[in-house]
């Protein structure tokens, strides 16, 4: 199996890729992952540089082909699946994290205890949920080993992190405010932790909650209850479901064999 | 939009969806949905023939007909028809901003009354006179910044009530087209086969309007349906996904000038309403508009649920062409760069908005062709123009 880890939790989410990387090596999975990696493409085909992402394509499509090849980005995954095949008529059997995850937990080979008391909720990546309909496979990831609490706009209906598209990068302060947003869907829920299977939702829903607890200090500081960036209730911790489940496992088992 | 606008016009779309719920999960507007989806598709299929059509129909219906390619071209037409008049009036129509007409008119000192109290309102708003939502226009102002607006327009201090402001502005209004002989209104849905012209209202000023002497009618090409039967479902399933209810107070058809042939057999023109109807078809880039485009029926859903709407209002649109779909039409309408600083890199390709859409528009696929062309354009943001280059350089979008 190929790992490819993708952009974001290769250099920005780093935390990603070395908890799925220790995943495949506790459940003992033959992987390898590209040393020089690079971009799949997909951020250029989303902002319009159609023939950069061709060129691109045709970087990677060599290390790709023929293999099964595990991505931590919804990003990647669309992009594999969906422009791969449709510019350069490649099929790829490309399967997601959060898909490898629920196969090994049903097949025994992650065996692990639920945690009852720990409440998450689950945010769709728009490009894993919407585009790609996978919805169910981190959802039962996560009801395996906790408690599953859904927002009231969940699956098809999930609203975006705001990240996408390039929006990230030509509109920080926009992208913040959406993920703000997200996060207040995540606070009605009283869960502890918000979950989700994107590098790039998790970059951002995770800056956003930083703002919002500098934004509440300063507040508290400058006595200024005014600002409507002003909602923290309880604390919130976002993960993405490797780095959820890898927790898990190591604190049931109190650390990793081959690590 | 300031935060305080945003914060109302959130408000307003939370109060909309819970008052849609129930009809939108009715299987008989499920059942609407389908029928108009197909109706939509079909129609613009079939666009050229719908408009040879129309224009035929109209014609044996005795209402003038004119086609404009371009805004200038509609513009024009409007202008020879009211060039004598002091005071010319008008109903809410995106088509209508769409060419300017107010600004138009203004600067050939004619002066045009708003009928529609929601964009009076927004007309009136001395800061920002775009729209929030295409049928509830001011849903972002809240009623003291209401009540502040009209005080200001009519030179009185007024209570910030809505029934009051209600009354005035009705007064006002009613007083004003007592001048105007000219009334100018949209369409919401054209029936080519029967040369009929549907529209849907509320407050009853369209139905004022058709009653003046001359009753001119703009609408895009791509408001064309075959049938009125047609018309009534496309309107219906707009009405449903708008407002929540089942049908508006009003649904207007004209399909002829008003007449009477009731002495001695011999026809007479304008008994109580127009004596002449003139209705201008606008092209404005419709034509080469790519078709998905156009199925559009003028909800507004899309922008209640878009995350990137709910965050910056209507920074991300184009005049009343609001959300992403608005902002690819503007680049029909106008040209890349009017998409482009419209918020063409603004959306986050999410797709939410589809699910919403009553005709499914796939509004992220739409941005993301559009962006190619942007692209080659030179219409991109600098710094998706650093992230290419480092890609290419060294694979990585964060590594130059
Ligand atoms: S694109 Fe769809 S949701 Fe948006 S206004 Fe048009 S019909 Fe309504």
């Amino acid at each position: 199996m190929l790992y490819f880890r993708g952009c974001v939790a290769r250099e920005k989410e780093t935390n990603i890729s070395k908890s799925t990387e220790a995943i495949l090596r506790e459940v003992g999975i033959d992987f390898k992952t590209i040393s020089n990696e690079i971009c799949c493409g997909s951020v250029l085909m989303r902002t319009g540089f159609l023939e950069e992402a061709k060129d691109q394509m045709q970087k990677n499509i060599d290390n790709l082909k023929g293999q099964k090849v595990l991505v931590s980005c919804a990003g990647c995954y669309k992009t594999f699946k969906e422009d791969y095949k449709e510019i350069l008529g490649v099929e790829l059997d490309v399967i997601h994290t959060s898909q490898l995850f629920k196969d090994l937990i049903v097949e025994n080979k992650i065996i692990i205890k639920k945690s009852e008391s720990i409440k998450v909720t689950y945010h769709d990546p728009c490009h894993l949920g919407r585009h790609c309909y996978e919805y169910e496979s981190p959802r039962e990831v996560l009801k395996f080993i906790s408690s599953l609490v859904e927002m009231e706009n969940n699956r098809e209906n999930s609203r975006c992190c705001g990240s996408g598209g390039g929006v990230k990068s030509a509109f920080p302060e926009i992208a913040i405010n959406i993920a703000q947003e997200r996060l207040k869907d995540a606070e009605k829920t009283m869960a502890s932790l918000i979950i989700t299977s994107c590098p790039f939702c998790k970059l951002n829903l995770n800056q956003a909650y930083i703002a919002n607890n500098n934004n509440n200090n300063n507040n508290n500081n400058n006595n200024n209850k005014q600002n409507h960036k002003y909602y923290k209730s309880h604390d919130l911790e976002v993960l993405d479901l490797s780095e959820f489940l890898l927790k898990q496992i190591t604190s049931q088992s109190g650390g990793l064999k081959n690590e | 939009m300031n935060s305080k606008e945003l914060e109302t016009m959130r408000i307003s779309f939370k109060k909309l969806n819970e008052r849609r719920m129930e009809i939108l999960n009715d299987p008989q507007t499920k059942k609407l949905q389908e029928r108009v989806k197909k109706i939509r598709e079909d129609s613009v299929n079939n666009m050229e023939e719908l408009l040879e059509m129309a224009k035929k129909r109209f014609e044996e219906n005795g209402i003038e007909v004119f086609l404009a390619e371009n805004d200038q071209k509609a513009l024009n037409i409007i202008y020879n028809i009211v060039k004598d008049e002091k005071t010319v009036s008008k109903s809410k129509s995106n088509t209508v901003s769409e060419i300017d007409l107010a600004k138009f008119l203004t600067d050939k000192n004619i002066n045009l009354v708003e009928t529609d109290l929601g964009d009076r309102i927004v007309q009136l708003n001395p800061t920002d006179k775009r729209p929030a939502h295409p049928i509830g226009p001011a849903l972002h102002l809240n009623v003291k910044k209401i009540a502040e607006i009209i005080s200001e327009s009519l030179g009185q201090e007024i209570e910030p009530e809505p029934r009051i402001i209600m009354e005035l502005v009705k007064a006002n209004v009613i007083e004003e087209l007592s001048k105007c002989k000219i009334g100018i209104t949209g369409a919401n849905s054209v029936a080519a086969e029967d040369g009929s012209l549907v529209m849907v209202h509320n407050e009853g000023n369209i139905s004022l309007l058709t009653l003046m002497e001359t009753h001119i009618v703009l609408v895009g090409i791509d408001k064309l349906v075959s049938t009125i039967e047609d018309s009534i479902s496309v309107i219906k399933l707009e009405t449903a996904y708008a407002t929540g209810t089942k049908i508006p107070s009003y649904i207007n058809v004209i399909s002829a000038p008003s007449k009477t042939a009731d002495i001695e057999k011999r026809l007479l023109n304008g008994m109580y309403g127009a004596k002449k109807v003139v209705v201008i078809l606008l092209d404005n880039g419709r034509r080469d508009a790519l078709k998905e485009c156009l199925w559009c029926i003028g909800c507004g859903s899309c922008i209640v649920a878009c995350p990137v709407y709910n965050a910056v209002g209507h920074e991300f649109g184009y005049k009343g062409y609001l959300g992403g779909r608005g902002v690819a039409m503007s680049k029909f309408i106008k040209n890349e760069k009017t998409s482009f600083d419209s918020g063409l890199y603004m959306c986050t390709l999410c797709g939410l908005c589809t699910l919403e859409c009553p005709v499914s528009t796939p509004t992220s696929e739409l941005v993301e062709k559009l962006r190619i062309n942007s692209q080659k354009a030179g219409f991109y943001p600098k710094a998706h123009g650093v992230i290419k280059k480092n890609i290419k350089s060294s694979g990585s979008p964060f590594k130059s």
